[in-house]
């Protein structure tokens, strides 16, 4: 976690974004805490809904930048992934995988492929970057967490883009890796030895495949107008002088 | 007095007058559901996040339709999971905002309504509600989530509850949930129904300078000494918004004044009692009521939403055949206004509850009464209302019976004595 935390910060800085605007919410179990201490408002929300409270709180005060910093959010909550993705809600999702639900004893996520359960995971895992690009995502990007430089530099970018941005970042949870030789040994450098840079790769091509090296860079980065865009747009068209817009152009 | 009972100083020349741009002055003719959207905007709602569902839907419509000209926002989110987060979400951002649903969305919503009075944020639910349960008599009218409005999120928590009883109310006691939510940083609920939902009548819509709107409480002190849930003589902290540079933490979780989670039995405690408190110990300004004729009566009805309604009738033919009967109407029906009931209790001989439903309220009268007067309640399976004649039999009923004290009388009406007395053959 602690590299992550500190590529946000210094994501934040370099993006040049004042920290009071953001806004990170979260839920639980996945529980950035920390990034209280850096002067960022913290909402730990419900189980699965940080994207929607994290879009009433954007639509509630469009200059904010709302980060949904969340563990893997495809079971409960995986909705609200799905539509914020459709609308291009302005909102900056950052998924922390470590594959496993750790702070409730390693069930095994929807995005895993390889297992900690007794009898190991037989289904498919989701590929997320491919996942939150078919649902209309502006920008989609993955990084282990010991591309810092790299992490960095996404998370300073997507915070200036207006709409949804996704960056997946996979990250250690190492307690219960217990018996997978490989990883135990050096859980530290597993990712980041296993993984190979591939910007602009079709993220239909990215899914994480436990016999393959994974791939990671940033994927996409579209155009395309965001909710609030859109929202004005169509009602100045209808409703003409009468219509007042809406948050202005930071959507 | 403790500084509790003496009202609310600091608040005073808070209230303020409704924005005239949120208000569309007129007498229209229009239902429940479409007044309570108009109610909403002249509020100062700036945002709504709902999911249609019958028979709520209209209300929605009709703020969306207005909403762009107040600058406003209607979303129509993916299900009531989102909406009410993102109206959570909504206030925390500084705007006052709702939700609209119906049975099976307010069942959905139930998780996070306990998350918003965790978090004391200030929201509206409109439930328009309908037979239940599951997915029941979706297009007909209920009044069965009564307690499930008081008690349906987990663990120790206190709401508001409004039930107008016509559209006029509808317009009216809208803004008054968003003044009460604003003042007590609670969700309140309005707790209407298909009948009342669906009831056109004429509505008056007063000038804006007619309407009285009570802004946010927000915090002015030094940004440094802030403390989200340190609360003021009343019980209630003050607020602010996300973004503002207050470093907020703001948790789910038990916390201190601060918001920090913490896992001790003594915070337990102090925050839990202090959620209830807020409600319990401001109750008595909370609670409206509409009382008739109760000094002298013998047999007190006491109803809500459409059964009040009908009652009016049921009432008068009793009047009419000599019986000295009251009214006690809840208005406010959480917090509980369990000091009248048992004051009147004293007097009365039985207290009459019609309610769609097979006993909600009426237990709350019987908890209140203490065993001094007879509790008859006219239970209605839904998909319809009461009709006068019911109550006025279950009056004239009451009237006859003698004193006892062996808990709740059911008297049927006249379709149940139909169809589980008479022999009522549905099939033939």
């Amino acid at each position: 976690m602690n590299p992550v935390i500190t590529a946000f910060d210094k994501g934040i800085e370099k993006s040049g974004i004042e920290p009071s605007r953001v806004c990170v919410a979260s839920d639980i179990p996945f529980e950035p805490e920390v990034v209280n201490y850096l002067g960022i408002d913290f909402f730990h929300t419900t189980r699965g809904r940080s994207i929607a409270f994290g879009t009433g709180l954007k639509l509630g005060n469009p200059a904010l930048k709302v980060v949904p910093f969340v563990g893997d959010l495809m079971t409960i909550g995986g909705n609200h992934f799905v539509h914020a993705g459709r609308r291009n809600m302005g909102l900056l999702v950052i998924c922390v995988n470590n594959f496993v639900y750790r702070k409730i004893g390693g069930q095994p996520t929807p995005s895993v492929s390889i297992t900690f359960s007794p009898y190991s995971t037989f289904e498919e895992p989701f590929n997320i970057p491919h996942l939150a690009n078919s649902c209309g995502a502006a920008y989609t990007a993955r990084w282990t967490a010991l591309h810092t430089d790299e992490l960095t530099n996404s998370i300073a970018e997507a915070l200036g883009k207006q709409g949804f941005s996704v960056i997946e970042i996979l990250s250690p949870g190492p307690n219960y890796y217990k018996g997978i030789k490989e990883i135990e040994s050096n859980v530290i450098n597993f990712y980041y030895e296993n993984s190979v840079i591939k910007n602009g790769e079709d993220p239909r091509n990215v899914g994480i495949n436990p016999e393959e090296k994974i791939v990671v860079g940033k994927f996409t980065d579209k155009k395309r107008p965001t909710f609030i865009d859109s929202y004005n747009t169509q009602l100045t068209k209808v409703l003409g002088d009468k219509f007042i817009p809406y948050g202005g152009k930071s959507g | 007095m403790s500084p509790i009972i003496n009202g609310f100083p600091r608040l005073r020349g808070l209230k303020m007058k409704a924005d005239p741009r949120d208000v569309n002055t007129g007498v229209y003719y229009i239902d429940g559901d479409v007044a309570a959207g108009q109610g909403a905007l002249a509020a100062g709602c700036k945002f709504i996040g709902g999911y249609p569902i019958t028979p709520s839907t209209e209300a929605a419509e009709a703020f969306a339709r207005v909403a762009p000209l107040a600058g406003a926002m209607f979303i129509q989110m993916e299900d009531e999971l989102a909406s009410i987060a993102s109206v959570v979400g909504a206030s925390w951002a500084g705007v006052k905002s709702m939700t609209i649903t119906s049975g099976p969305g307010y069942s959905l919503m139930m998780e996070t309504i306990g998350f918003g009075a965790m978090l004391e944020t200030p929201f509206v639910l409109l439930n328009i509600q309908r037979g239940g349960p599951s997915t029941g008599v979706p297009t007909r009218t209920g009044q069965a989530d009564m307690m499930q409005s008081r008690w349906g999120s987990h663990g120790d928590y206190e709401i508001i509850a409004i039930s107008p009883d016509s559209p006029q109310e509808m317009f009216d006691y809208t803004i008054k949930a968003f003044n009460l939510a604003e003042r007590y940083r609670c969700p309140v609920m309005i707790m209407s129904d298909e009948c009342v939902g669906h009831m056109t009548e004429r509505v008056v819509i007063p000038p804006p300078d007619e309407i009285e709107v009570e802004p946010r409480r927000f915090y002015d002190g030094q940004i440094n000494e802030y403390l989200p849930f340190k609360p003021d003589e009343n019980l209630v902290p003050r607020m602010v918004k996300a973004g503002d540079g207050y470093k907020l933490y703001i948790t789910g979780l038990i916390h201190d004044e601060r918001g920090y989670p913490v896992k001790n039995e003594e915070y337990k405690s102090i925050y839990t009692k202090r959620l209830v408190d807020k409600i319990r110990l401001n109750k008595d300004k909370i609670i409206e009521i509409k009382e008739e004729e109760t000094d002298d009566a013998e047999i007190v009805v006491v109803s809500y939403g459409i059964s009040s309604r009908v009652a009016v009738r049921g009432i008068e033919k009793a009047r009419e055949k000599g019986i000295k009967v009251g009214s006690l109407r809840l208005v406010t029906v959480w917090p509980f206004p369990d000091k009248k009931i048992a004051e009147l209790s004293k007097t009365v001989k039985a207290f009459v509850i019609p309610e769609i439903n097979y006993g909600q309220i009426a237990f709350e009268v019987e908890r209140c009464s203490y065993g001094e007067a007879n509790i008859v309640l006219i239970p209605h399976g839904g998909a319809g209302v009461h009709t006068p004649d019911d109550i006025f039999h279950a009056i004239e009923y009451a009237a006859k019976e003698k004193k006892r004290i062996e808990g709740i009388i059911e008297y049927k009406t006249k379709l149940e004595k139909l169809i589980f007395e008479e022999g009522f053959k549905l099939y033939e």
